[in-house]
């Protein structure tokens, strides 16, 4: 199977002319500009750029976090740039995971009240809640810090909480904004590899990076350069496709 | 959720343990005021509830439709109302007729048990039978269906009971009544509560008050107004009928004098159809309704501030797929929470407060909060209500809040158009704050301007007593040997004393058109009267014992001569009880009954130079030797009225106890009071507030600093905003506190208002204001540069 004779539907994410412009009462900043960006599911993509080239725009984006100004966003085949709210919060939950830098996870919860969070926004029952985040925790081989707030574990092991609260609904797509931006070399490295048995397992997952060695381990890079999209490399793309395909 | 909402609340308490106190104390605070204020409200509405036929209840009173009158209506109505007038109205089911034992205005009577020890016993009744049908009174000892019907027979009050019989079982035993008459004990009731128009401390059967007081007509008096008459009216029976057909019944005697019924619901709130009362408990209301808003504001601007420290928790939430609604609901959750906390923590504030605050108001002003169940339920509403409005706009705010934006912990700026909502708080914030200090500083200056009045007749050296005897003969005897020691000073007898209202007539006067008449107040008193009080003459002179003829003669008061128009009033006729008078001296108005109550004509004509039963003897003592000069008062008066009971007190005794002094006192603790918790609630309102500005200003504050800006200008930058609004503040509250002042129901003793007033309260709130800004500004300008910037 080649990429040409993909059927459209199987991109996970599309893009068309999408466009976003930040505007205050004298200046406008043009965030995104006419990026057509597809991603196929099961993908591995890496987002590169300098600060402020819109990398954080696009994922948000993406993520359902925000609406372009113009230019067509398929998710899945649908076209969701005309979302509300509502509908983009429907969407989100459970379809798409985030982990973030700075890990965020909520000071007042524990690791084990912060996973099991995005189940509570799709109303699980408490019964399955607790095996499938018990499960999760030992999965990301956290679980004997359950009952500890976030401020008692390591920045490697807050990442791990996250990546678990992030996979704990098993999302299609997971977007990860520099995932290992705050972590020293070693934890960075299990966030990686973290990722790529994520994605070995099927997740989609786009991720934003300032470190091409990270990119690198992605089937694909993309580069941006001031809202444009500049650059592709995909050299391993058609290999891996294939392979999951 | 519930339990996820519930534990993120519960952390951050923990952990933000001071800016929740602070979140806490200034609910708390204001529903301890808001239900201290609430029971005292509640309390002017539940007068005489412990009657089981309240409904039914009425008091018949007069209106007396005089334009000259300053005084319109009286519940000492005549008896023989009571006794023709209503008997055969179809509408009525009781009538009870009742009069004084003694004069309870003036001291009440000795009851005694052995004839030696004798007990001043206010605010006994004769009374009907049909009272205990009427009213309802708990017996304790004997049977309320026959307790009046024999003649001689005494109910007394469990307290007066306590009194005289220590040891209980007082059933059966005998009573002397100022060591004349034997009583029976026939029953012992419960005290009546204090929260009632009506409490009587013994009764004696109406059937012996012609063989006690020789007045054999009384039933049949029309003229006579010192009886008081209650009545139940039949189920469903209108008053408005029984009114309508005694309106004219003393037509033959007083065309302007119309008798009606007040129901029991009315007795204590409004007798007499004034506003007095009504605007008072308004005016209280009010206060407690504005002291909870102003806490609703200050929580509503707290939590508003605290929600920007949750940015990530809602960023993070609103990214996992939960709803606006959801949190929303979180949100206002919260806010119910931590109302009904605050509420709870007020109620158990305000029962510790009652206690102390009715020690402060020397009375049981304030009810236990508790005990009624229809104020809970209004504290539940109340706090309900709070919770929910009060965390509408901190929800709206945070729930609102866009999901990257939150997650980038960017402070969202309020989009407005115009007006913003936090402005218009912070106005209203602080148009409460100075209003209610102004209110507060208004009623204290009234009250000690009513404190203070000149009363015009000398109070503080001067001693009472009230005699009834049987003893005849000169009191010149009397007289001579109290002057002879140094200490006394004076001794007159008269059958009224300032503060203790006499009777009065309508009369004619010289000059005056032949039907118009005026009601005047009428005094028996000695040629001593004058100088032993000391008042003052404004022209002519006081009776002389050098002029025989001053029988004949009289003086009036100040106010006399201008109601009757009298510029040169001395030589002036006038005709009382069918006998001519001239005037030959008016007395400087003085405070009759009451620092509330305008002054009234008054008439004095010269009683007899001897010994009188039932009046009041004073005397004048030298400033200083009270002590000493009441041993000797007592000593010489037993001496002189052997065989009669007597109890010397001082005149303060009754201008200071006096009712509507005493309720402007009361009136004016609550106000210090309301001011007092205003002020702290203002306090912590303003801490919140300027805490969560000067937060969102610190990157500004940084920038400035690093740019090289003194700390004075920043200061000002940072204060000027506060200053504005509270100079917009003053436009509001000024207007709004002199309409207070304005309708301030202080009768003819209303002060003057100073613009000093105004300017203290709004000064005090400024300092307050400034104090805080200041503080939180020092503590901006000594955090490191770097770190403001590099938090934001």
């Amino acid at each position: 199977m080649n990429l040409a004779s993909m059927k459209k539907n199987q991109f996970m994410i599309r893009t068309v002319n999408l466009s976003k412009i930040f505007r205050t009462e004298m200046v406008e900043t043009t965030a995104l500009h006419e990026v057509n960006f597809k991603v196929s599911k099961g993908e591995f993509v890496a987002i590169m750029g300098p600060s402020g080239c819109g990398k954080s725009t696009l994922l948000n984006i993406l993520g359902l976090l925000d609406n372009s100004d113009s230019g067509e966003y398929y998710f899945e085949g649908i076209d969701v740039s005309g979302f509300g709210e509502k509908q983009r919060t429907n969407l989100r939950k459970g379809n798409i995971g985030f982990i973030f830098q700075s890990f965020n996870l909520i000071d007042e919860l524990t690791i084990f009240e912060n996973v099991e969070l995005p189940l509570l926004a799709m109303k699980v029952p408490m019964a399955e809640r607790k095996v499938r985040v018990e499960e999760i925790l030992d999965q990301m081989r956290i679980g004997h810090r359950r009952s500890h707030f976030p401020r008692q574990l390591s920045g490697g092991q807050q990442q791990r909480a996250a990546i678990a609260r992030a996979l704990i609904t098993s999302p299609k797509l997971i977007l990860a904004d520099e995932p290992t931006g705050n972590l020293d070399s070693s934890n960075g490295e299990q966030v990686m590899q973290l990722l790529e048995e994520m994605n070995a397992a099927g997740t989609t997952i786009i991720m934003v990076t300032h470190s091409l060695n990270h990119a690198e381990r992605a089937h694909r890079i993309v580069n941006l350069f001031d809202g444009n999209l500049v650059m592709e490399r995909s050299e391993k793309v058609f290999e891996s496709i294939n392979r999951v395909v | 959720m519930i339990r996820h909402s519930l534990y993120i609340l519960l952390r951050r308490i923990t952990r933000d343990k001071v800016l929740y106190l602070i979140i806490l104390t200034n609910l708390a605070v204001g529903f301890a005021a808001f239900v201290v204020l609430s029971t005292f409200i509640s309390d002017q509405f539940n007068y005489d509830k412990q009657n089981k036929k309240y409904d039914r209840i009425y008091r018949l009173q007069l209106f007396m439709d005089q334009k000259e009158n300053t005084i319109k209506h009286t519940w000492s109505v005549t008896a023989a109302l009571s006794r023709k007038d209503l008997v055969d109205l179809p509408e009525i089911e009781k009538i009870a007729l009742m009069h004084d034992v003694g004069d309870n205005n003036k001291s009440g009577v000795f009851l005694s048990v052995d004839k030696k020890n004798q007990f001043l016993t206010r605010f006994g009744y004769y009374a009907d039978q049909t009272v205990f049908d009427i009213f309802t009174f708990k017996f304790i000892e004997g049977d309320p269906a026959n307790a009046l019907v024999q003649p001689y027979s005494m109910v007394l009050s469990k307290e007066v009971a306590n009194r005289m019989f220590p040891g209980g079982n007082a059933l059966g035993k005998q009573v002397y009544g100022e060591n004349k008459v034997v009583f029976n004990v026939t029953g012992v009731y419960e005290d009546i509560p204090l929260k009632s128009s009506w409490r009587p401390t013994f009764l004696i059967p109406m059937k012996i008050f012609t063989p006690l007081t020789g007045w054999s007509t009384y039933e049949k008096e029309y003229k006579s107004y010192s009886f008081y008459t209650y009545v139940l009216l039949k189920p469903h029976a209108s008053s408005s009928s029984v009114d309508n057909k005694i309106y004219d019944a003393l037509r033959e005697y007083t065309k302007e004098h119309h008798p009606y019924l007040r129901p029991m619901s009315k007795l204590y709130i409004d007798p007499y159809f004034e506003k007095t009362m009504y605007i008072i408990v308004g005016l209280i209301s009010f206060l407690s309704a504005l002291i909870l808003i102003l806490s609703s504001i200050n929580f509503i601007n707290l939590q508003t501030a605290n929600a920007t420290t949750r940015f990530r928790e809602i960023g993070i939430k609103k990214t996992l797929g939960f709803n606006k609604k959801r949190l929303w609901k979180q949100f206002m959750g919260e806010s119910v929470i931590l109302t009904f906390i605050a509420a709870i923590t007020g109620l158990f504030l305000a029962q510790l407060a009652i206690p102390a605050m009715n020690n402060m108001l020397g009375s049981e002003t304030f009810s236990g909060t508790f005990k009624d169940w229809r104020l809970l339920v209004v504290i539940f509403v109340v706090t309900l209500l709070t919770g929910l409005l009060s965390g509408l706009h901190p929800a709206y705010v945070i729930s609102s809040y866009n999901p990257v934006a939150a997650l980038k912990q960017k402070f969202i700026s309020e989009k407005t158009n115009g007006i913003s909502l936090k402005k218009t708080l912070v106005t209203i914030q602080f148009s409460i704050s100075i209003f209610m200090l102004i209110v507060g500083f208004i009623i204290y200056r009234q009250t000690q301007h009513m404190l203070k009045k000149e009363l015009g007749f000398n109070s503080e050296t001067v001693m009472f007593t009230n005699i009834v005897t049987d003893q005849k003969g000169s009191l010149e005897p009397l007289r001579q040997k109290l002057l002879q020691h140094p200490e006394i000073k004076n001794m007159c007898v008269s059958d009224y004393i300032p503060f203790i209202l006499p009777g009065g007539d309508d009369l004619n006067w010289e000059g005056g058109k032949p039907d118009e008449k005026v009601f005047v107040r009428i005094s028996n008193v000695n040629y001593d009267f004058v100088p032993t009080f000391g008042l003052k003459m404004l022209d002519g002179r006081n009776f002389s014992r050098e002029f025989p003829a001053d029988r004949s003669k009289c003086l009036i008061n100040e106010t006399a001569a201008k109601v009757f128009g009298w510029k040169d009033a001395v030589g002036r006729h006038m005709k009382v009880y069918n006998k001519d008078f001239e005037v030959i001296g008016v007395i400087k108005d003085y405070v009759v009954f009451s620092v509330y109550s305008p002054n009234e004509p008054h008439f004095y004509k010269l009683a007899k130079d001897s010994v009188m039963s039932d009046a009041v003897y004073a005397v004048n003592f030298s400033r200083g030797q009270e002590k000493k000069a009441m041993g000797i008062v007592k000593n010489e008066f037993s001496q002189f009225f052997p065989n009669d009971a007597f109890e010397f007190r001082n005149m303060q005794f009754l201008t200071q106890n006096e009712n509507a002094l005493k309720a402007w006192k009361g009136f004016s603790k609550i106000m210090t009071l309301t001011a007092i918790i205003t002020i702290i609630i203002s306090s912590i309102g303003l801490f919140g507030l300027i805490l969560f500005l000067t937060q969102r200003k610190m990157k500004e504050v940084g920038i400035r600093r690093v740019l090289g800006f003194s700390h004075a200008s920043l200061y000002m930058t940072l204060s000027s905003e506060f200053i504005k609004l509270i100079l917009i503040s003053v436009l509001l509250a000024w207007p709004a506190a002199y309409y207070v002042y304005h309708v301030l129901p202080a009768g003819a003793n209303k002060y003057d208002l100073q613009i000093w007033e105004f300017v203290f309260a709004t000064l005090l709130i400024l300092i307050v204001a400034v104090g805080t800004i200041s503080y939180q500004i020092i503590k901006a300008l000594c955090v490191r540069l770097v770190d403001i910037l590099k938090d934001e």
